[in-house]
């Protein structure tokens, strides 16, 4: 999706005059307007924008040693296939789990 | 972790996707937002699919727009993930998802698992949803998170060099204590 429609599309958000607006667009000279339209209506949700803070925030290597952990590498690789699909990092707040980078 | 994913990633074969669940934007983290905001990542890369797109206008010819449905995000998913030889997708902070969202959440990503075995799901959260999880997955790697000293270590060091106090206001002995106390505190956790 390209960064620069956000400016096109703001008043999808509040009260579009009309409720046709939208339907007016074709595929062409508005596309990328009508795509950044269909991201918002997929979710309210933005995680980019929590990840580019947390970024931010965090060090470099933090949490290497779970790369290198034989679990992460069995899971990252997939040989359980379907079975072993799933990578629980547990542990209480503040230890660090969502600045593993 | 999602940046690690990424990074091992060559030439667009792997989708990475993630979410942070937060207890301040509770309201809006509905499974099938969360989902939403996967396949949002998973589509938004490229050209929006063809299913896609017709979804959206299906949803906006009903009266008042509608919503995208679970049941079609789902089916959407499906599609989207087709592609890839592998995709990670990464929730962060499971036990920050409300309670009664929680089960409807699993479900849609054992859903993901059973339709997608190349679907790789990465899950971080306090050690009580780990039963959650287990209800929902027969077999979940565990990885127990506590402190790493040498992480910890690491990142005093960089916030003692960084700090903006002039250099005087800390002497060595001082140094020492903030060290020695951080890192005793740290092995309570």
């Amino acid at each position: 999706m390209n960064q620069t429609t956000h400016t096109h599309s703001v008043y999808i958000d509040g009260n579009a005059p009309g409720g046709n607006i939208i339907g007016n667009y074709n595929n062409t000279s508005y596309k990328s307007d009508e795509d950044t339209q269909i991201m918002r209506w997929l979710s309210p949700l933005e995680p980019k924008y929590t990840h580019q803070d947390i970024q931010k925030r965090r060090f470099d290597c933090v949490g290497d040693w779970l790369l290198e952990t034989g679990e992460f590498r069995e899971w990252r690789g997939g040989e359980g296939g379907a079975d072993k699909a799933v990578l629980f990092c547990s542990g209480n707040p503040g230890v660090g789990k969502t600045y593993l980078k | 972790m999602i940046d690690r994913l990424c990074d091992q990633a060559r030439d667009g074969d792997i989708a990475v996707a993630g979410l942070y669940c937060d207890f301040l934007t509770w309201r809006e983290q509905t499974t099938t937002n969360i989902m939403g905001a996967i396949l949002k990542q998973l589509v938004g890369r490229g050209d929006i699919p063809k299913d896609v797109h017709e979804a959206f206008q299906k949803g906006k010819r009903v009266f008042g727009g509608r919503e995208p449905l679970l049941v079609d995000l789902m089916r959407m998913l499906r599609i989207a993930i087709a592609p890839f030889p592998r995709v990670f997708i990464c929730i962060d902070g499971l036990d920050e998802c409300l309670p009664e969202n929680l089960p409807g959440l699993l479900q849609s990503l054992r859903d993901i698992v059973q339709e997608s075995p190349k679907a790789r799901i990465f899950l971080t959260g306090r050690p009580h949803v780990g039963r959650a999880i287990q209800r929902y997955f027969a077999r979940v790697v565990v990885i127990p998170i506590s402190p790493n000293t040498d992480d910890i270590r690491e990142y005093l060091e960089r916030r003692l060099n960084s700090d903006p106090k002039p250099p005087e206001a800390m002497d060595d002995d001082l140094r020492a204590d903030v060290r020695r106390t951080i890192l005793d505190k740290m092995s309570d956790m």
